[in-house]
């Protein structure tokens, strides 16, 4: 099976260091062959490949609604491969991502942030907040996520304007917080990805800021979009 | 200042002198929901007094107002995103007798407590509620396939969600040219309200609606303003 690790990079949120980074902590920590694409707007290496745009004029910057768009396009087979394993630029690898892609696919992977309270997490479906997914790192084997794709450009106009993230779309659209067997998407099991901010189970391992290399990532994203904010952090721990 | 509590008592206090049938048990199903969710659902305990207050009541009132001065009487009626269905579905069932209420909501615990405000009438099978976004699925395959047919589509929370004319248009012909009656705010005091209007006639304009019959709006308790439309 080929395996393929592909992470994204638009605009001047994180300059080309957090790709290479990415890069060097990928070659470091997987034991069995991948290769690896960096999709983005400005490519200038022979790893990039240049995001589509189809997506893009949905986007309405005022509103700022549905704003990670961008990570649509990865699903839409951009790129060789069998087996993907999608990285946020913002990650930290503690072990070897062999792992995932000997994962059981018979659903597609996303991160469950263990860290939310479940309870809140349901109180606020409704209202479109606290979601407990993140799509920091995403698993899936090729042609999974095409109904996504489908779906989002099928209801391009809604979907834009009602979710405020991508996260809470995948929350809305593909998954059950009630019944997580009813779901498209399968969460990470607890013990894999942890937060930086925010912590790793709810209630009791929860604190923050905290390595923890007997997990498997950690993650950065802090859930917003505002660039220059909070990317400096990680590099610390580079 | 009122708290939540005091503010739920007084909505509820106020419901009450509008049921019509069957008060005494209407009365047990509402204490023991409150019973019910303080002990199984703690975390939704404050948001079924926020769904409990004046304003909540009166904006249902308006509804029943306007029917009446337009000589609509619901039978089957669709409720897009009806909460938790508290007052407005008690006060259709006596204003009308409504043959069936069917509550479409993304929630599955406003289902579960909807059931239990509304028991009486899920008994009786002239209420009951799916779970199913609007805006992106039809409804009307869940018409009964020999009986009656939605006349009426009440959606009371337009600020939540896309313009209605997506849902006209979702659901065409499938639907048998049905009353709407829509509300919306244009307070954007909530980060999910993220479709207020700024006048009934923009909520108008987004439903597509062809024969608006009422165009309006009310300041409520909260000191909300609400704007409804009636139309076909």
């Amino acid at each position: 099976m080929q395996n393929t690790i592909v992470c994204i990079k638009w605009g001047n949120k994180y300059d080309d260091s957090y790709v290479e980074k990415l890069k060097e902590q990928c070659e470091n920590n997987c034991s069995v062959p991948f290769d690896f694409y960096c999709l983005t707007d400005n490519p200038t290496k022979d790893y990039h490949v240049k995001l589509p745009i189809y997506l893009d004029d949905h986007y309405d910057e005022e509103r700022g609604f549905f704003w990670a768009w961008r990570k649509i396009y990865m699903f839409s087979e951009l790129v060789d491969g069998e087996q993907f394993l999608f990285l946020d630029l913002d990650v930290i690898i503690h072990q070897d991502l062999k792992y995932f892609f000997d994962l059981p696919m018979g659903k597609p992977y996303i991160v469950r942030g263990w860290w939310n309270d479940p309870h809140k997490v349901k109180l606020n479906y409704s209202r479109l907040k606290s979601t407990p997914l993140n799509s920091s790192v995403i698993r899936w084997d090729r042609e999974q996520l095409k109904p996504v794709v489908k779906d989002v450009r099928k209801n391009a106009e809604v979907i834009f304007f009602t979710y405020p993230s991508l996260d809470n779309y995948f929350n809305h659209r593909w998954y059950n917080i009630w019944n997580e067997e009813d779901s498209f998407f399968r969460g990470f099991p607890q013990g894999d990805i942890y937060s930086w901010y925010k912590g790793n189970i709810f209630p009791d391992d929860m604190d923050l800021e905290t390595l923890r290399k007997d997990h498997k990532i950690c993650l950065f994203n802090n859930s917003t979009h505002v660039e220059g904010v909070n990317t400096e952090e990680i590099k610390k721990l580079w | 200042m009122v708290d939540i509590a005091q503010e739920s008592f007084v909505a509820t206090s106020l419901f009450f002198t509008h049921v019509k049938s069957d008060q005494e048990r209407a009365a047990r199903e509402w204490k023991q929901t409150f019973v019910d969710v303080e002990r199984d659902l703690n975390y939704c305990y404050r948001r079924v007094m926020n769904a409990t207050t004046v304003s909540q009541i009166q904006s249902k009132l308006w509804i029943i107002e306007e029917l009446n001065n337009l000589n609509i009487k619901p039978d089957c009626v669709a409720l897009l995103g009806g909460w938790y269905g508290n007052f407005l579905v008690q006060l259709l069932i006596d204003e009308y007798d409504t043959f069936l209420i069917h509550n479409f909501e993304i929630d599955e615990d406003v289902k579960t407590i909807s059931y239990k405000f509304n028991k009486r009438h899920k008994d009786r099978k002239k209420y009951k509620c799916d779970i199913l976004d609007v805006m992106f699925k039809t409804i009307y395959e869940k018409q009964s396939k020999n009986g009656k047919k939605f006349d009426t589509i009440i959606n009371t929370s337009c600020e939540h969600m896309f313009h209605m004319k997506r849902f006209v248009d979702l659901n065409g012909y499938g639907l048998s040219k049905p009353t709407y009656v829509l509300q919306s705010t244009n307070s954007n005091r909530y980060d999910d309200h993220i479709n207020c209007v700024r006048s009934a006639e923009v909520l108008a304009e987004q439903s597509g609606l062809e024969n608006i019959l009422y165009c309006g709006s009310k300041r409520l308790h909260d000191d909300m303003k609400r704007f409804m439309v009636i139309g076909d």
